[in-house]
């Protein structure tokens, strides 16, 4: 069928935005709605990938609010770090966050970067990433849904 | 590779004291010239005359402010050369031969102009292009030089047969062997002589400057020459080229008709945009540099033709800024040419290296000849604050103001030189840029590029010499307003009879409206880049002072210089979009593995870039020449008595045809 029916039959499928939570961190940048974020996985089961994924798909669409993946930690204004430190990454984190230009953040999504999760006593693990580097903004969850990541983001853009 | 010392191990010999004197001679003679020629053009012509050095007919010299100027150009570029050469003959440790020929070579050079007989042309002609052919086998251990030079001996010799010829059958039916003999009769010409001598001269004068498709020996001899000689040939000797065609052409045979006009725009038109084109996609810095030469002489040419065809359809205001425009992209060519192959020369001495995939980080260790390669690159691309600036802008407006109601040929000829001129100034910045960048910026790609030392004092002196002209042209090129008016006036048939351009501070044209200053533009760009500067320097006075950390790698071990762009992938779009015209030879070979031919053990790619109207029609003539030659060796079975009879025969058919 046409484009035109088929926007007309599917209709807006994305969640409703839903109240700004309270402004607790200040955006590194200085303004509102803009939040670049590089993503990294330091030894993660890929289980808080995924819903990051879906936070940035069109159901969810953190867009929307002003936050952003980038690929490049020179581009960035945050890191997001999910998983628990293993050894061969410990490094890499540091490099990447070094990389990254002042003011920055760091946001810690799901238990595992949190506290440790399920992994805290493995014997190739550091330990969270508030071991490593000092973690700015937390979202505990295993994994976080989506909605919660969302509203994380949301306390960091101001939108 | 580095200059090969050629003279062999000599004991005792002080290359220093012989490079110094033989620097110091050229340098002289080309100040002699620099002052000869500018006598000529503010004072009065000048003759000279030797009845006994030549039987016959004697050797006659005549100067006027049209080989005056050419004089002039010549003699400047030889003293900054001569001053350069210094420094490089020595480190080069040169062999006497090519050190006693440079300045035989600047003479020749400064003869050709001032010639004023057929036969003191062609001879001064003849000592140019031997004396050019010596320096270009300097180096004549390496296979490559020795190719070169047998290619451009067979091409120049051939241009030389042309001119001859056309010198000949010229001063024939002129009655006479001086040029003012000839100019005297020149009314008097049928109109076949004149399109014979057209014809002819556009061969071998149109060869000399590298224009299409005569062109193939440029790119191949200007490389392999050393590289003070490489200045010389593509600064003042293409020059003699256009010399030839002005004198006899223009000025010697007259206004000619449409066509002649037409023709040179045509061929000069093709020039500019194959030369730019394979300089684009060159990555040998010399080889670059000569198809530029190729590129700078079509622009030169098409202004001439655009000058010829104006004059002959009634335009001479707009003649006058295309002859203009032609003298001017001439004189400021052999400024900033003579500057990027004198810093080539530079960088080939420290790094042994002409091959722009294996330069780079020059800029920290050879900082003055990068600031110098800089002006001459920007020079060469065309922009405000460039040398080639001023002339390209007048070309342009004498382009673009042709008359309205005029011929149809003129209608056609015009927007689509403007087409031609846009597309190489575009290409050209392109060829610049990546021979700037990716030469001398970032960090060196080899060993060699790393280890490579700023160039000695007399080295620099040269090329500084070169670098002020270059600046003289950028911002005031009203110092050769006079210069150019007087020039001007001697080519009435060009447009001398109407009221040439105004070069000011600001030029000005009159009859036309248009109206540029270089310097005032030059001086405002400075002045908005210092404001820049000035503006983002106070407005993050307040930052976090700045720490140093590695270089991102996307998070990998630390990028090698190998990694970066190099000029083969810099110019890899402008080969793909003009791949019909460039015609590259790609090869591609996949090596498997014995046991398994699903695995690749090694894939090699390569591709070479040759040029292709040498491919598309040298390559027929040669051999339709070869099979001549196997013909005619029929005739050739050893036996005396034979070619004895060959002798008598040939000397009964040619008392024959001249009774």
């Amino acid at each position: 069928m046409s484009w035109l029916a088929k926007i007309r039959r599917v209709g807006r499928m994305v969640e409703p935005a839903g109240e700004a939570p309270e402004v607790t961190v200040a955006p590194p940048t200085g303004v509102t709605g803009s939040l670049q974020l590089r993503h990294v996985d330091s030894g993660s089961c890929n289980g808080c990938e995924l819903e990051i994924a879906g936070a940035f798909s069109p159901v969810y669409d953190a867009e929307r609010f002003g936050a952003r993946l980038v690929a490049s930690p020179r581009h960035a204004d945050a890191v997001l770090a999910t998983g628990v430190v293993t050894h061969n990454m410990r490094q890499p984190l540091l490099n990447t966050l070094n990389a990254v230009p002042e003011p920055r953040l760091v946001i810690a999504v799901g238990d595992c970067a949190c506290n440790g999760g399920v992994f805290t006593k493995g014997y190739g693990v550091v330990g969270p990433v508030g071991d490593v580097i000092p973690v700015d903004v937390h979202v505990p969850g295993c994994p976080p849904t989506p909605p919660q990541i969302i509203a994380a983001l949301r306390t960091v853009t101001g939108r | 590779m580095l200059p090969a010392p050629v003279g062999g191990p000599v004991p005792e010999r002080h290359v220093g004291a012989e490079a110094a004197l033989s620097g110091g001679l050229t340098s002289l003679l080309g100040a002699a010239g620099l002052a000869l020629g500018l006598s000529v053009i503010f004072g009065d012509p000048r003759h000279l005359r030797i009845g006994w050095l030549l039987p016959l007919v004697g050797v006659s010299f005549d100067l006027d402010p049209l080989g005056g100027v050419f004089v002039a150009a010549t003699g400047a570029v030889s003293v900054a050369v001569g001053v350069y050469s210094v420094g490089y003959a020595k480190r080069g440790r040169w062999a006497r031969l090519p050190m006693v020929t440079l300045p035989l070579f600047v003479a020749g050079l400064l003869l050709v102009p001032a010639a004023g007989s057929v036969t003191t042309f062609l001879l001064s002609w003849e000592l140019m292009a031997a004396t050019s052919l010596v320096l270009v086998l300097s180096e004549h251990r390496r296979d490559a030089v020795r190719s070169a030079g047998a290619f451009y001996a067979v091409m120049t010799q051939l241009g030389f047969v042309a001119i001859l010829l056309a010198l000949v059958i010229l001063a024939a039916a002129g009655g006479g062997d001086t040029f003012a003999t000839i100019a005297a009769h020149a009314p008097g010409l049928t109109s076949g002589t004149r399109t014979t001598v057209f014809l002819l001269t556009l061969v071998g004068f149109g060869s000399k400057a590298g224009l299409l498709p005569l062109h193939a020996w440029l790119p191949k001899a200007h490389p392999e020459a050393p590289s003070p000689v490489s200045a010389l040939m593509s600064a003042a000797m293409v020059n003699m080229g256009i010399y030839g065609i002005i004198r006899i052409d223009l000025q010697l045979l007259g206004p000619g008709p449409h066509w002649w006009g037409l023709t040179l725009m045509i061929f000069g038109a093709l020039s500019a945009v194959f030369g730019v084109l394979q300089a684009s996609v060159a990555t040998d810095l010399k080889q670059l540099l000569a198809y530029s030469t190729t590129e700078n002489m079509g622009l030169v040419t098409l202004a001439l033709g655009a000058a010829a065809l104006l004059s002959s359809s009634g335009a001479p205001a707009v003649a006058a800024i295309a002859m203009t425009a032609a003298l001017l992209h001439l004189l400021s060519h052999a400024a900033f040419k003579s500057l990027g192959f004198l810093a080539a020369g530079s960088v080939l001495s420290a790094t042994g290296l002409r091959d722009l995939d294996k330069l780079g980080g020059l800029a920290r260790r050879m900082p003055a000849t990068t600031v110098l390669f800089g002006i001459a690159a920007l020079g060469a691309s065309g922009l405000p604050l460039g040398a080639g600036f001023a002339s390209e802008w007048l070309l342009f407006q004498s382009l673009i103001h042709s008359p309205h109601d005029s011929n149809t040929v003129l209608a056609l000829a015009m927007p689509l030189s403007v087409g031609a001129v846009a597309l190489t100034t575009g290409l050209g910045i392109a060829a610049m840029v990546k021979a700037f960048g990716v030469g001398f910026l970032a960090r060196p790609r080899t060993a060699a590029a790393g280890a490579a030392r700023e160039a000695p004092a007399s080295m620099l002196a040269g090329m500084s010499l070169a670098a002020a002209a270059c600046t003289v042209f950028a911002v005031a090129p009203v110092l050769l307003g006079p210069t150019l008016r007087h020039v001007l006036g001697e080519l009435p048939t060009l447009g001398g009879s109407a009221e040439g351009p105004a070069l000011g501070t600001i030029l000005r044209l009159p009859g036309v409206a248009g109206s540029i200053s270089p310097g005032l533009l030059a001086a405002a760009l400075v002045i908005a880049i210092l404001l820049a500067v000035g503006i983002a320097r106070w407005s993050t006075r307040h930052r976090p002072p700045a720490t140093e950390t590695a270089l991102w790698a996307c998070g990998a071990d630390a990028l090698g210089p190998r990694m970066q762009y190099t000029a083969t992938s810099f110019a890899e779009p402008l080969q793909r979009v003009f791949d019909d015209i460039l015609r590259p030879d790609t090869d591609v070979e996949i090596t498997h593995f014995a046991e398994s031919q699903y695995l690749v053990e090694k894939v090699t790619y390569r591709t070479r870039l040759d040029d292709p109207v040498e491919q598309r029609f040298y390559t027929p003539v040669v051999r339709a020449v070869r099979m001549w030659a196997q013909l005619v060796r029929r005739a050739h079975n050893g036996s005396i008595h034979l070619y004895l009879t060959y002798g008598a025969l040939w000397m009964l058919i040619v008392l024959l045809v001249a009774k």
